[in-house]
């Protein structure tokens, strides 16, 4: 029997945030390893617990951001483990993939229904990296195995993306807000469409979606890159601003974690809850 | 036709850079007319831009030894030892180029192609590279050639963010300047660095094991293109008209990040194995320059079939096939009996032909005894000549003639500070440039620590598990630089060390790129040789790890920057700082943190406003003199600034340098978080624009009371200058500015500008 669940990280061709991803799985506790693209077979038989699609640029962003990766053979694989209740997370780039896999929202086996857009908001457009603040939907933090630990708090994270904006057509309102996991906000929580707290124009300012399971989410946020609260900007308003400032002089700045581990450790809680 | 009618015909005819007198010496070497690949080849390897040929006898005024230096220039990149961990020593390796002509032409491509070719010289040494920066000059946004430079500076900063994110390199920041001595030649120098186990150093020859094996050698990446013919020579000419855009290479972040992986895989594999190995990146010259190069420097010679390379156009001549400067190739020389094993983790492993058409790893040629270069193509031989020559190089003496600057100061100097620092805040050089940064990718690969704009410096914290922290900062002043080259060098490097010591980093190395007019000329001659012999000096002073120098270990002369009416840029040396603290959890942002902490400034402001902020943007001119620089003093100020940090006592500390203790003051205020607003109230009543607006090099630094109390033996270049107040204003008994009113004037204005046109004032 395994001793610590098993995390597989896919290296799609032009993945580059492989690494970190997999450091913060083991850092909460749990055991990861990247596999290319091409290793169907050794993935498989690794038999993981759970997958994430990491940020990049898989393919060249070709046709649009994530929609060659989407029809790479290994996804088929992590198509039917997803059907079968496994966790599965997509940060930006894999967030596109499973966006373009129609495995979020999922409201129909292989359809799609959203689509990632071009950023376009206020007059900007390009690339866009920024910190922004988050909530989590209540449904989500109950179902969503990615999200049980990360509270009714403000989360701050950083985005980097250029194709960053869901998309969903407007009869699809209500059903997109059920499949609504993470919404972005003011430093004070106040949800609003406006730039910058929107940052890039997303509908119903979805920053992550999952499927109706809550085994599969989609979120354009990377919380590696929040793992600790060194990695935080220094004029962070709010609470994790305070937690930041109170921990510089601490002695224990260089281990104490930040927002974007609640994600991993979420998981790491949801196998421990399990077993 | 004789030999020399001949040669000037090919020259003519093949645009090549090199005179007639260089023409007959080359074909003295082979001994007959050469073919129109030696021709190139030879073109590009005695090309300024490789060969240093008017540069190379003042670059030996730079120190460039002192303990911990690995790799000095002469490689691809420096290499300096970082720290040990785990059992391990890690070493940090830098580079430093400029891509100012391409990026002029076609700033998308040309910013793109300068990040692809200096991350290859990181990567050629076996690193991993984690982290970029972008030191950049264009011309006045605002001035007459204003809508041109608008363009130029947004393609460049594009060409920057859809390379550089893509590769997953962060980008850790550099400087962004506006002056119109570039409007007709921006400035894009970049620097990359990246760290390697140091037994796992790769170097770029073949090693001498090839005299006992038979060693081949492996052409890796994009297939060969007919892009970037003639880059090199390019470089090296004056920009007289934009129809040379076939010289600029096109880059590929996707399919370099693949061969990345695949590249370090291979690197692991042989190392495992202990086989010894040679690998050099495909710049200048193409496969011609790297196979040679290759051969040269371990004294061996090679035979290279063109008839193996893979091609993405047919019916390519021999000469363009050699010379080409496609990017995202590199050559590896590897023993032939493991030859199979390394196609097929590039081909197989990481599928490379599938990723990309005509992509993967081919064997080309087979290193030989005899010290002869010869290269094969269709049957014949298209280029035989003794090795040696390629490498050997070439030097001229160029004439130098002073022509300083006379001095000339303004005759009055109002001083109105609410309204001046507003005006400097605001003014092109002032405003924030963060709508530059925020299209940067500052946190990919998690090790980030201080991103762009929050502290003199950027931090990353490159070894996972490990504490040390690397700090880098480039900087160089056009102002300084138009007024007193010798100064520009000087405070080039002593500015990029404060920004690395506020930080509370000990600077380990520098590199810098000279950019400068055509070099022919005495007077930008005598330019180029005072700003090196200005880096020399303030290198001289600010070792501060040994008593050694600060080593330059890497660089790049950048000449012929001018425009098509003759006229040279702004002495613009620039200079890049590494510096290295233990534990980065001491180090220092430029937030102010909390009310009644005191304000400490390092350094006595003296009345040397030339070239200052306020004399352009308050009173409309430029004046003439300049900070001096004072090695000594700059010492013993970043000696105090990183006992201050070490203790743990500084919890702020910015660097005093444009616009003075006053704007130094704004920026740390403007840090500040939202939700705890702070600002400074000086001491001073003085309305004195040399008390408030003097460049003269400096720190603010906040600390306690008591921290400030307990300090014994205070040195005398210290003085309170001020304190920590929960208003966000800037403030003397006298005056008062309230900085909400430029808050979003201040962040947004470069966007309004620059992106979205916004020129009409």
């Amino acid at each position: 029997m395994k001793s610590a669940p098993l995390v597989v990280v896919i290296q799609f061709p032009g993945s580059n945030c492989e690494y970190e991803t997999s450091r913060a799985v083991q850092n909460s506790g749990m055991d990861s390893c990247i596999y290319r693209w091409n290793q169907w077979q050794e993935l498989k038989d690794s038999l993981p617990d759970a997958y994430v699609l990491p940020g990049g640029f898989s393919f060249q962003d070709r046709v649009r951001a994530g929609a060659v990766a989407a029809k790479e053979k290994i996804m088929d694989l992590v198509f039917s483990e997803a059907a079968g209740g496994k966790p599965v997370l997509g940060i930006c780039n894999g967030a596109q993939i499973l966006v373009e896999s129609g495995m979020v929202p999922g409201w129909e086996r292989g359809r799609i229904e959203s689509a990632l857009a071009a950023n376009h908001i206020s007059g900007r457009s390009g690339y866009l990296s920024r910190w922004i603040f988050l909530h989590v939907a209540a449904k989500a933090r109950k179902i969503c195995p990615w999200l049980g630990r990360t509270g009714t708090g403000i989360l701050p994270l950083p985005i980097a993306h250029a194709e960053g904006r869901f998309v969903f057509s407007e009869e699809n309102r209500y059903r997109a807000s059920n499949s609504a996991a993470l919404k972005y906000c003011d430093e004070k929580g106040t949800e609003t469409s406006d730039y910058p707290a929107n940052p890039n124009g997303s509908f119903l300012n979805l920053a992550g979606i999952m499927n109706d399971r809550g085994n599969v989410l989609a979120m354009m946020p990377h919380p590696e890159r929040a793992y600790w609260l060194w990695q935080l900007p220094p004029y962070l308003p709010g609470e994790w601003g305070d937690r930041r400032d109170q921990s510089l002089h601490s002695g224990s700045y260089a281990s104490t974690k930040g927002p974007g581990s609640l994600f991993f450790t979420s998981l790491a809680d949801y196998f421990r809850g399990e077993r | 036709m004789n030999l020399r009618d001949e040669l000037k015909e090919a020259i003519r005819h093949r645009s090549l850079a090199m005179t007639i007198e260089e023409a007959e010496k080359l074909a003295g070497y082979v001994g007959r007319m050469p073919t129109p690949l030696e021709l190139h080849l030879f073109d590009t390897m005695w090309s300024e831009h490789c060969s240093y040929k008017s540069s190379r006898s003042v670059l030996k005024l730079l120190p460039t030894h002192a303990t911990g230096v690995v790799v000095g220039p002469g490689e691809d990149a420096g290499i300096v030892k970082f720290t040990d961990h785990d059992g391990f020593s890690w070493d940090l390796v830098v580079a430093h180029e400029s891509h100012n002509h391409p990026s002029q032409v076609l700033p998308v491509e040309g910013a793109a192609t300068g990040i692809g070719g200096i991350v290859r010289d990181v990567y050629c040494m076996g690193a991993r590279v984690t982290g970029s920066l972008d030191l950049l000059r264009f011309g006045d946004p605002l001035g007459n050639s204003g809508e041109k430079s608008r363009a130029i500076c947004r393609g460049v900063v594009e060409g920057i963010w859809k390379y550089g994110n893509a590769l997953g390199v962060p980008n850790l920041g550099g400087d962004t300047r506006f002056h119109k001595g570039y409007d007709d030649n921006c400035l894009v120098n970049v620097v990359a660095l990246g760290f390697v186990r140091h037994d796992r150093i790769v170097h770029s020859f073949v090693p001498v094991e090839a005299h006992e094996e038979q060693y081949v050698l492996i052409l890796v990446g994009k297939p060969t293109d007919d892009t970037g013919f003639g880059g090199a020579t390019f470089a090296s000419t004056d920009l007289e008209d934009e129809s040379e855009k076939g010289a600029v290479q096109v880059a590929d972040p996707f399919l370099k990040r693949v061969l990345s992986e695949a590249n370090l895989n291979v690197l692991d594999y042989l190392f495992d194995r202990e086989i010894k190995f040679g690998f050099k990146d495909l710049g200048a010259g193409g496969i011609a320059c790297v196979t040679s190069e290759l051969a040269a420097h371990g004294n061996l010679g090679i035979k290279v079939n063109l008839d193996l390379v893979p091609v993405s156009i047919p019916e390519l001549p021999s000469e363009v096939i050699a010379c080409a400067e496609t990017q995202e190739r590199y050559g590896l020389a590897v023993p032939r009996r493991i030859s199979a094993e390394v196609l097929e983790i590039y081909n197989e492993k990481y599928e490379m032909p599938r990723l990309f058409p005509g992509a993967g790893a081919t064997v080309i040629g087979t290193f030989t005894a005899e010290p002869f270069y010869r290269v094969l193509h269709r049957g014949e031989e298209v280029a035989n000549t003794p090795i040696e020559y390629i490498t050997e190089g070439i030097v001229y003496k160029r004439n130098w003639e002073p022509s300083p600057v006379p001095v000339i100061e303004p005759d009055s100097r109002p001083c109105n500070p609410p309204l001046d620092l507003k005006r400097m805040l605001l003014s092109i050089d002032g405003v924030s440039r963060s709508p530059v940064w925020s299209y940067y990718d500052s946190e990919v690969q998690g090790n980030t620590h201080f991103r762009p704009g929050e502290a003199d410096a950027c931090v990353i914290v490159p070894i996972p598990g490990c504490r040390a922290g690397l700090s880098v900062s480039g900087d160089g002043n056009p102002w300084i630089g138009e007024l007193d080259p010798f100064l520009a060098g000087a405070h080039a490097v002593g500015e990029a060390v404060r920004n690395v010591v506020a930080t509370g980093a000990t600077p380990i190395a520098a590199t810098d790129c000279l950019n400068y007019g055509n070099p022919e000329k005495a007077d930008v001659f005598w330019q180029f040789r005072r700003g090196v012999e200005g880096i020399a000096a303030a290198c001289m002073d600010l070792g501060l790890e040994s008593e050694d120098p600060l080593p330059i270990v890497s660089g790049n002369v950048s000449f012929y920057n001018q425009s098509s009416k003759g006229g040279s840029i702004p002495p613009s040396p620039i200079v890049a700082v590494f510096g290295r603290i233990n534990d980065f959890t001491k180090s220092t942002d430029i937030s102010l943190k909390a009310p009644g902490n005191l304000i400490i400034m390092a350094g006595d402001r003296k009345d040397e406003l030339g070239g200052s902020l306020y004399y352009r943007t308050c009173i409309g001119h430029r004046g003439g003199r300049v900070p001096a620089f004072r090695g000594k003093l700059e010492r013993e100020m970043a000696r105090f600034v990183l006992e201050c940090c070490e203790a743990g006592i500084s919890r702020a500390v910015h660097d005093i340098s444009e616009g003075g203790m006053i704007l130094a003051a704004a920026e740390m205020a403007i840090a500040s978080r939202p939700d705890a607003r702070r600002g400074i109230v000086f001491d001073t009543e003085a309305m004195d624009p040399v008390v408030l607006y003097s460049e003269t090099p400096g720190y603010l630094i906040e600390m306690s009371q008591e921290s400030w109390d307990a300090i014994e033996n205070k040195p005398e270049f210290l003085s309170v200058a001020g304190r920590v107040t929960d208003e966000f204003c800037i403030a003397a008994s006298r005056w008062r500015m309230d900085l909400r009113e430029i808050l979003e004037d201040h962040a947004n204005r470069l966007d309004r500008i620059i992106w979205r046109e916004e020129v009409t004032e």
